[in-house]
C-alpha cells in the first residue's frame, strides 16, 4: 500500500493521478492523504514518472465529472476517482456511466454537489451594510460541500457592480464590484461581519413570507424536502416558520387569508356605471 | 397606508395565482455592468412557505380593488377584503430590494381591474419599464396580462417582460360565464394569440426585439365548479397546442373568506391537483395525449399516479425488453423517467442490462418490476393480474394523501 501526499486540491490530486496512471499503480494499491506531512515509511513520489511515461488520454468531460464529484465532502473522496480515472484509462468506459457500481456513486456525489451549489444560489441571503468602506451586502452561509469558490461567481452576475462578501465556516469570497476575491481559511473578521449584520429592513421580507403562506393548504412534507431544516437557522424567515405551520394547524386552515390581512376593515366595491 | 401594511395586503391577494416560474429567460448577466440582475434560463426558488410552494418571484397585486366581481376570487368587487394600492416606485423598490438581498429572482405583477382594462395594462407595464430602463433590472419579469387590454399594450409588456400570461380560469365558457361574468373566452384567447403571435415574429425575424422569451402560461382553477379532469386536460392539451404555452398550472380551489353561494364551501383533494399536474408533466414532457391518460369521462385515479394507470389499462403492450425496447416506450414504463430511459438506452450500447442496473439507475423498482424483461429478469404471472396490482402499487388512502 502506498500513500500518496497532496495538497488536497483537485489540481493536486489530477497531478498526482497522472503520474500514477504513468506507472501503472492500480487503485487498490493506494492510499490518499490530502494535506498533513508525509508519513515515516511513505515511497516518495519520483518526479520523472510525470514526464517519462506514456501520454494519457482521458475525455474531457470525465475531467469535468470527477471535478464535480471532488467536491463532495467525504474521507473516501479521492480514492473513487482514481479508480473511475484508472478504469476508463484501461479503456472501460462504464466506469462512468450512471449504471455501474463507481458510475452510480459518482453520478450521485455529482448530484448532491450540484443540489448543494443550488441551495448556495436560492437559499443565501444578504444583508445590506449601509456604513463602512467595506462590501454593501454580506451573507453567512454554512455549506455542506466544497462547493463555494465554483459557485459564488453566479452572485458577481447578479449583483453587477454591487460588492458583497460571502463568509462560511471554512472559506470566504469577496466581490468588489470588479474582481472576485477567494481565502481559505475564512478570516475571523469576515465571518463576524457576516454572522452579527444587524438589518432593521428585513422586516418586509418576513412580512411578505407570511403572506404569500397560504395556511389552507398546510404541507409540511414537501416544504421540508425542498428547503431543508439544517438551512432554517440562516434565513431571516426561518424563524416564522414553525409559528407559521402552528397557527394554520389551529384552525386557520379554514381558508388561506393570512390573519394579519384578515384582521383588518374590508371594502366592498361599488359597481361603476359604465 | 404603510408600506409593510400594503404589501401583507398584496401579497395575500395574489397568491392565490399558483404560478411561481422564473425558468426560461434568455441568459443576462449584470457582471461588469450598471444595474442589477441575471438570468440564466435556470428557475431558483430562494424559499418555500409551509405550504410547500417555492417562492421564487415577488408575486404582488399593484391593486386589488377591482372593478370585475369572479365569484373565486378573494378580490371580487363584492368581497368584503382590505383593499390597498401600491404606487410603481413601491413596487419598483421593493423587487430590488429583495433582489439584493437574494430573496427572490424577479417579479411576478399582476393587479386588480381598475378603470379600464387599457388603463390597468398601462400600469403594470409602466413597473415593467421602470425597472428596465431605469433601473437596469436584467431579473425576471412575469406580467399578467389583461386580456380586454390593446393588442399595443401587450407588445410593449413583451418587450419588458420574460413571462406573460393571461388565465383562462376555468376549464370550460360555461362556468366562466356562471362565474367570472366580466370575463370572455374570446377576448382571453384573443389575448393568448396576440402574445403567440408576438413570440412567433420576434423568433422568425432576426433583428426583431425579444418579446416574452420564456413564453406564456396560463392557469385553470380545479374545484371551483364541477368540471372532471378529462375536460380539463383536453382543454389544457388544445391550449399547448393552439398557443403553445410553455404552462399550464392548476390551482385547486381555495376556499375564501366570505364565499359567495356560487361556489364551493370545500376545497378539492389537493391530491387531484398534483395528479392533474404528473397528467400534464406527462403530456408535456412524454409524449402522452389527454386521450391516453383519461380515456372517457372522469377524473385522474388518487390511489395511483397517471402513468401507473395507463400501464395497468394497456397490458397488452408490457412487460417491454429493455434491451430492446424504443426509448420512448421506456419512458412510459411506470417508476422509469425520461432521463433513466436515456441512461438505459447508454449503458445498453456497452452491456446487457441486468436488474441491478436499474436500483444504481434508483428507478422506483416496485413499480417498474411487474413491467419490465432484463437480461436475467421476467415478471412472474402469478399475482400479476391487474386489479390485485392496482391494489399492491397504489399511494395508500386518497384521504391520508390530501393532507386535510
Amino acid at each position: 500500500m502506498r500513500t500518496v501526499h497532496f495538497d488536497g486540491s483537485f489540481q493536486g490530486w489530477r497531478d498526482a493521478a497522472r503520474a500514477l496512471l504513468q506507472e501503472r499503480i492500480a487503485p487498490h494499491e493506494l492510499n490518499w492523504a490530502s494535506g498533513g506531512d508525509a508519513g515515516l515509511f511513505d515511497e516518495p513520489m519520483s518526479a520523472s514518472a510525470a514526464t517519462d511515461g506514456p501520454r494519457i488520454r482521458i475525455p474531457r468531460q470525465l475531467l469535468e465529472e470527477l471535478e464535480m464529484a471532488a467536491r463532495f465532502r467525504t474521507d473516501q473522496r479521492w480514492s473513487l476517482l482514481y479508480r473511475v480515472l484508472w478504469r476508463v484509462a484501461q479503456g472501460d468506459a462504464s466506469a462512468r456511466m450512471a449504471g455501474d457500481v463507481d458510475g452510480s456513486e459518482l453520478h450521485s456525489r455529482i448530484k448532491v454537489v450540484r443540489r448543494e451549489a443550488h441551495h448556495l444560489h436560492a437559499f443565501l441571503r444578504f444583508s445590506p451594510l449601509e456604513s463602512g468602506d467595506g462590501p454593501r451586502h454580506v451573507a453567512w452561509f454554512e455549506p455542506a460541500h466544497d462547493v463555494l469558490p465554483w459557485a459564488a461567481g453566479h452572485f458577481a452576475e447578479r449583483m453587477g457592480e454591487n460588492s458583497w462578501l460571502i463568509a462560511t465556516p471554512e472559506e470566504g469570497v469577496c466581490w468588489d464590484g470588479q474582481e472576485l476575491y477567494y481565502t481559505r481559511p475564512c478570516p475571523p473578521q469576515w465571518q463576524q461581519l457576516a454572522q452579527n449584520a444587524a438589518d432593521p429592513g428585513g422586516e418586509l421580507w418576513k412580512t411578505y413570507y407570511e403572506s404569500t403562506f397560504n395556511p389552507a393548504r398546510l404541507n409540511r412534507s414537501v416544504m421540508e424536502s425542498n428547503l431543508p431544516v439544517r438551512f432554517w437557522k440562516n434565513l431571516p424567515e426561518g424563524m416564522l416558520i414553525p409559528e407559521l405551520m402552528s397557527r394554520a394547524r389551529a384552525g386557520a386552515q379554514r381558508d388561506g387569508q393570512a390573519e394579519r390581512v384578515a384582521g383588518r376593515h374590508g371594502k366592498r366595491i361599488g359597481r361603476q356605471p359604465g | 397606508m404603510q408600506l409593510i401594511d400594503k404589501l401583507s395586503v398584496l401579497a395575500d391577494a395574489a397568491k392565490y395565482d399558483v404560478s411561481c416560474a422564473s425558468s426560461g429567460a434568455p441568459k443576462r448577466s449584470s457582471k461588469g455592468k450598471r444595474g442589477l440582475g441575471a438570468t440564466n434560463g435556470m428557475g431558483i426558488c430562494h424559499s418555500f412557505t409551509p405550504d410547500g410552494r417555492c417562492v421564487s418571484l415577488l408575486k404582488i397585486l399593484l391593486t386589488n380593488f377591482c372593478l370585475y366581481d369572479c365569484q373565486y376570487c378573494v378580490n371580487r368587487r363584492s368581497s368584503d377584503v382590505p383593499r390597498a394600492r401600491f404606487t410603481s416606485e413601491e413596487v419598483v423598490e421593493l423587487t430590488l430590494d429583495f433582489y439584493r438581498r437574494n430573496c427572490i429572482s424577479g417579479l411576478f405583477l399582476s393587479s386588480g381591474i381598475i378603470r379600464s382594462a387599457d388603463y390597468t395594462m398601462e400600469q403594470l407595464v409602466r413597473v415593467a419599464r421602470l425597472l428596465r430602463d431605469e433601473h437596469e433590472f436584467r431579473g425576471y419579469i412575469h406580467l399578467k396580462t389583461i386580456p380586454d387590454a390593446d393588442p399595443l399594450l401587450i407588445a410593449e409588456a413583451g418587450r419588458y417582460a420574460d413571462r406573460l400570461s393571461v388565465n383562462i380560469e376555468l376549464p370550460t365558457e360555461t362556468s366562466l360565464i356562471r362565474l367570472a361574468p366580466e370575463k370572455q373566452v374570446l377576448t382571453i384567447k384573443q389575448a393568448m394569440h396576440t402574445i403567440h403571435q408576438g413570440e412567433a415574429e420576434a423568433s422568425t425575424e432576426k433583428r426583431a426585439p425579444r418579446f416574452a422569451p420564456a413564453g406564456q402560461s396560463t392557469q385553470m382553477i380545479v374545484g371551483a365548479d364541477d368540471t372532471d379532469d378529462r375536460t380539463i386536460l383536453h382543454t389544457a392539451q388544445s391550449l399547448y397546442g393552439d398557443y403553445r404555452l410553455r404552462r399550464v398550472y392548476y390551482s385547486a380551489f381555495s376556499p375564501i373568506p366570505h364565499s359567495p353561494k356560487t361556489v364551493p364551501f370545500a376545497a378539492p383533494p389537493l391530491l387531484r391537483e398534483h395528479r392533474l399536474y404528473q397528467a400534464d408533466f406527462l403530456m408535456r414532457g412524454y409524449g402522452f395525449s389527454a386521450g391516453e391518460l383519461l380515456s372517457g369521462p372522469g377524473n385522474l385515479a388518487l390511489d395511483v399516479d397517471p402513468k401507473l394507470a395507463w400501464a395497468l389499462a394497456n397490458r397488452e403492450h408490457f412487460p417491454i425488453d429493455l434491451n430492446r425496447a424504443e426509448p420512448t416506450m421506456i419512458a412510459r414504463v411506470p417508476g422509469i423517467g425520461v432521463l433513466s430511459a436515456k441512461r438505459l438506452v447508454d449503458l445498453r450500447r456497452h452491456k446487457r442490462i441486468r436488474f441491478e442496473d436499474l436500483t444504481r439507475l434508483r428507478c422506483s423498482l416496485e413499480k417498474a418490476k411487474p413491467f419490465i424483461v432484463t437480461q436475467d429478469y421476467r415478471p412472474s404471472l402469478a399475482g400479476q393480474e391487474s386489479a390485485a396490482l392496482r391494489q399492491h402499487l397504489s399511494d395508500g388512502t386518497p384521504t391520508q394523501m390530501a393532507l386535510w
